[in-house]
């Protein structure tokens, strides 16, 4: 009951599920148990640092921190492949806990030294558990876990410099401010617990134990390659890794030429420790409240609704404008304007970002890589912005001008900052799609991919006609020659030895030697001669007479023992030039009662491929023997009877059944045309085709890519089967309610998987075929993680407005919330 | 080629030699001098091949033609001894189910004298 309606308000402020509710807040906490104490460590770092210091050092300090945080990172990652990561951040927390009490013991003492060292530390600080905070991130939640729940921890983590800040500014003023350090002690000990509950549930949660066990496992066995190099290595090899840590690169540079504008304002402008102090807390706090809003309330709609690519853009255009405007009007209030821009994105926006650029990179890598990006790289982008800056140290330059060349400088950096935005987010797509691997193959093209069936056809027919008829055999053989498939183990096989297989009939020539056609064959054949003798033969006037008589006199016997020179006239005939006389006889072959005649007719009918035939083949679709026969025939005549089969399609008059088989035939033919007939036929919206109609344009789609499908009457259909879902869904939900697990319950089920896999093979139409195909494959068979790698997929190959409609089906939701969806989608779209 | 003819009781046999094909045409083709011979009233024809390397569609030809004018003529035709190669032919031009092809002369004129 408490539950539920913890529940219900943490639902009102954030996407949270069943389940996830204590987790969540955990890691809130944990966050703003962080951050919190990092806004008065800082506050105290920066102050102290100019007042012992001064400004015009800090280009070195960022450029030692830089230097210092190569070694923290190897040896932090040295660490990372030896403990697993919970226990990791506790041990983590417990050395800043006792650092930080050391540092409140050392300031008493008011050594010089103590500032510079303090700077140090407090920046080693904030690199190791914000990057240990994420790492635990990844480990516990999957990508769009994360992608919905990343918006709440930034702000746990907001809030948390928000109150740090407030609460520096506040005792600042007081006697009181040399105990900041050991309040902020105390919240780190409050994170130990947090962080030492989330490992608790986590040990709870079988199927993530494994995961977390799995990957601990895998560590241990490359303990020996986690160091610094494995991890720059790692990043060094991978295409869009480099190019996350150039984005990443040159994001710092940017904040660290903003960060020294700011400080040397501030520093001109404020003098006396306790000032700072609390100038430096306020500050720091009041450039949090607007991204702790921003992040609570708009950062996973503005992601989910625009997507990654807008996403990262708006960070470095709104500090382009900033840069610029500092550099035409180089006053106080722009330095100040610009630095709160930086902050509050960079907090926010930016970060949840960068983190759903890390979702695609497998665990392993991931790990490595967010060392050496996260913990060395924005460290090391420190160094380089304090080369720049440092480069202004000896010229004697006013401050105000020094401010104008810097924003400059920055500019042009956050120019290159959006063209890296750029690739990275079309990089981030291909990343997702190498994720998913594909669960099958579609069956047609596997097919046709590993076998010929017609091949595999006329060996079996010519074994088969050895018995039946020399002839036959004969004609098989030569086709086999033709289509130049003789080959040794053709001849192996059909020229087996067996008391079924032993040839009997070609003639006392043949038989009186004993030997089996093959081997005859074998002898001296010059297949080129061959086929041009039998051509040339066939096509003589002088053979079409002397075969008519036969032809005909064969035709009209009806008795058992004229099926098989019916079949041998049949057969003939495919071999016959399509102006020859004798075709004529074919139509009466294809009609012919015996499926046997009928299918050699129909063969010979696909070689000659003269309409006439047409209308005898399609009337063979209605026979269940005949019909694959005569759809394969009707298919080999190709585009030129396209117009003719979307006849028969459109025809309301003509049988189910055949309209079914003409659609997949049509989709083997496979030209634009051919789509277009298919498309326009979807469009009359006549419903009893639907699925057949579009699994042959997918077939379409999947054969010949190029295609191009009529957009608007696709999306219609789209929104249409949606539709059909949802309302399905919805009846199937109330049978479930009711109790009723019976027929009709089972009915719906079917259904649900039919509209569904039409509402992909439609998307697939209209979008990257390869990618909706696979995002189906995994949502429909994969694991948890398939299905959020599939549906992060989508979203990024999906238009909005699909997207708006499609997310209900696919998403992983409860069934009462999935319900509950169908039912806003229907009343947001009645339309549809 | 070269046709030598000779005749056994009323079976006119035609001894062909060498190679039957549309670039080596002689004065005389096969189908005139069959002609010649069911003019001056013989009706039992018989083809001998035994010594014929090769046969192009003109050939062929040259025998269909033959065949229908014995036949027309209410004659008989034969053909004895043609290779395995032109065997294949005639079957999957199926000639084999209109032509009377035998093994050798001794059989095709025992067919004649029975039928």
């Amino acid at each position: 009951m408490v539950k539920n309606r913890f529940q219900k308000i943490l639902s009102v402020i954030v996407e949270i599920k069943p389940g996830e509710e204590i987790l969540a807040l955990l890691f809130f906490f944990y966050f703003f148990l962080i951050t919190a104490p990092y806004s008065i460590i800082k506050s105290i770092r920066d102050a102290r640092y100019l007042e012992d210091v001064g400004s015009i050092w800090l280009p070195l300090a960022y450029f030692l921190t830089a230097i210092l945080m190569g070694f923290v990172v190897a040896f932090h990652s040295k660490l990372l492949a030896k403990i697993q990561s919970g226990i990791l951040v506790i041990f983590s927390l417990i050395f800043f806990i006792l650092t930080c009490f050391l540092f409140w013991v050392l300031f008493l003492e008011r050594w010089t030294w103590v500032p510079v060292v303090f700077y140090f530390w407090a920046n080693i600080f904030v690199a190791v558990l914000v990057t240990q905070f994420w790492i635990l991130v990844n480990d516990v939640f999957n990508p769009r876990e994360v992608k919905r729940l990343i918006g709440f921890f930034g702000s746990g983590g907001i809030l948390g410099g928000v109150f740090g800040g407030l609460l520096t500014g506040f005792l600042a003023k007081f006697k009181i401010s040399e105990f900041l350090l050991l309040i902020a002690l105390g919240m780190l000990i409050a994170g130990v617990f947090v962080v030492y509950a989330i490992n608790s549930r986590q040990m709870k949660k079988a199927p993530l134990v494994s995961q977390i066990k799995i990957r601990g496992q895998g560590k241990q066995e490359e303990t020996s390659g986690l160091g610094f190099k494995d991890c720059f290595d790692t990043v060094k090899k991978d295409y869009y890794l480099k190019l996350l840590a150039a984005v990443v690169l040159i994001t710092w540079i940017v904040s660290t030429l903003i960060d020294w504008q700011s400080k040397n304002v501030i520093d001109q402008r404020m003098s006396g420790l306790k000032n700072l102090i609390a100038f430096f807390g306020y500050f720091n706090a009041g450039v949090l409240i607007l991204p702790f809003f921003l992040q609570l309330l708009m950062t996973s709609g503005l992601i989910k609704r625009y997507g990654i690519r807008f996403n990262l853009m708006v960070y470095p255009i709104i500090l382009l404008l900033g840069s610029l405007g500092v550099a035409i009007a180089p006053i106080l209030l722009f330095a100040i304007v610009i630095k709160a821009n930086d902050k509050s994105l960079s907090f926010s926006l930016n970060q949840s970002v960068r983190e759903l650029l890390y979702i695609p990179i497998s665990p392993d890598v991931k790990y490595k890589a967010k060392i050496f990006i996260d913990m060395f790289i924005n460290r090391f982008a420190k160094g380089v912005g304090a080369l720049f800056l440092m480069i202004f140290i000896p010229l004697r330059l006013g401050i105000q001008l020094r401010i104008q060349l810097v924003s400059l400088v920055s500019a042009l950096f956050i120019f290159g900052w959006i063209f890296l935005n750029l690739k990275i987010s079309r990089e981030y797509t291909n990343t997702v799609k190498q994720k998913l691997e594909a669960k099958w193959n579609r069956a047609d093209r596997l097919v046709a991919e590993k076998v010929d069936v017609d091949y595999t056809k006329l060996v079996f027919d010519t074994i088969e006609s050895k018995e039946r008829s020399s002839v036959l055999y004969a004609m098989h053989l030569f086709d086999l020659i033709k289509e130049d498939k003789l080959t040794p183990e053709v001849k192996k096989l059909i020229s087996y030895k067996s008391d079924e297989l032993r040839v009997s009939s070609l003639g006392a020539l043949f038989e009186a030697e004993e030997a089996t056609l093959v081997p005859e064959v074998d002898v001296s054949l010059d297949e080129e001669v061959l086929k041009k003798e039998i051509k040339e033969i066939m096509s003589l006037d002088v053979y079409q007479e002397v075969m008519e008589g036969y032809f005909e006199k064969a035709v009209a016997d009806r008795s058992k023992e004229g099926e098989v020179t019916k079949m041998e006239l049949a057969k003939a005939i495919g071999l016959m030039e399509p102006h020859s006389p004798l075709i004529q006889k074919l139509e009466d072959l294809i009609q012919d009662e015996s499926p046997e005649v009928s299918r050699y007719a129909m063969e010979s009918a696909a070689k000659l491929r003269r309409r006439e035939y047409v209308p005898a083949l399609i009337q063979k679709l209605h026979s269940p023997v005949a019909e694959e026969d005569a759809g394969a025939a009707l298919e080999k005549f190709g585009p030129k009877i396209v117009g003719t089969l979307a006849d028969y399609l459109g025809d309301k008059d003509e049988e189910m059944e055949l309209r079914k088989e003409v659609a997949s035939i049509l989709a083997r033919i496979g030209t634009q045309e051919a789509a277009d007939f298919l498309t326009w036929e979807l469009a009359e919206d006549r419903g009893d085709l639907d699925t057949e109609l579009i699994d042959a344009l997918d077939g379409i789609r999947s054969k010949t890519p190029e295609i191009q499908f009529q957009e608007p009457v696709i999306k219609a259909k789209t929104a249409k089967e949606v539709k059909r879902y949802c309302e399905t869904f919805i009846r199937f939900y109330e049978s479930q309610k009711k109790g009723e697990k019976d027929k009709a319950g089972r009915i719906f089920e079917k259904d649900l998987i039919v509209f569904r896999l039409n509402i992909f093979k439609l998307l697939g139409l209209i979008y990257p075929h390869e990618d909706i195909f696979r995002a189906y494959q995994n949502i429909r068979t994969g694991t948890k993680d398939s299905v959020a790698y599939a549906v992060e997929l989508l979203d990024n190959v999906l238009k909005r407005e699909i997207k708006d409609v499609i997310f209900p089906i696919v998403e992983d939701l409860s069934l009462e919330e999935r319900l509950r969806r169908f039912q806003s989608l229907l009343e947001a779209f009645p339309d549809i | 080629m070269v046709i030598n003819t000779r005749e056994k009781n009323d079976v006119v046999i035609f001894d062909i030699e060498g190679e039957i094909r549309r670039s080596d045409i002689t004065d005389v083709t096969l189908h005139q001098l069959v002609k010649e011979y069911l003019e001056v009233g013989k009706r039992n024809i018989l083809l001998n091949f035994e010594r014929v390397q090769f046969i192009d569609s003109f050939g062929v030809g040259e025998i269909l033609a033959s065949y229908i004018s014995t036949h027309n003529l209410g004659g008989k035709f034969k053909i004895a001894k043609i290779s395995k190669k032109l065997y294949l032919i005639f079957q999957v031009t199926m000639l084999t189910k209109v032509l009377d092809i035998v093994d050798n002369e001794e059989l095709a004129l025992e067919g004649f004298y029975k039928e």
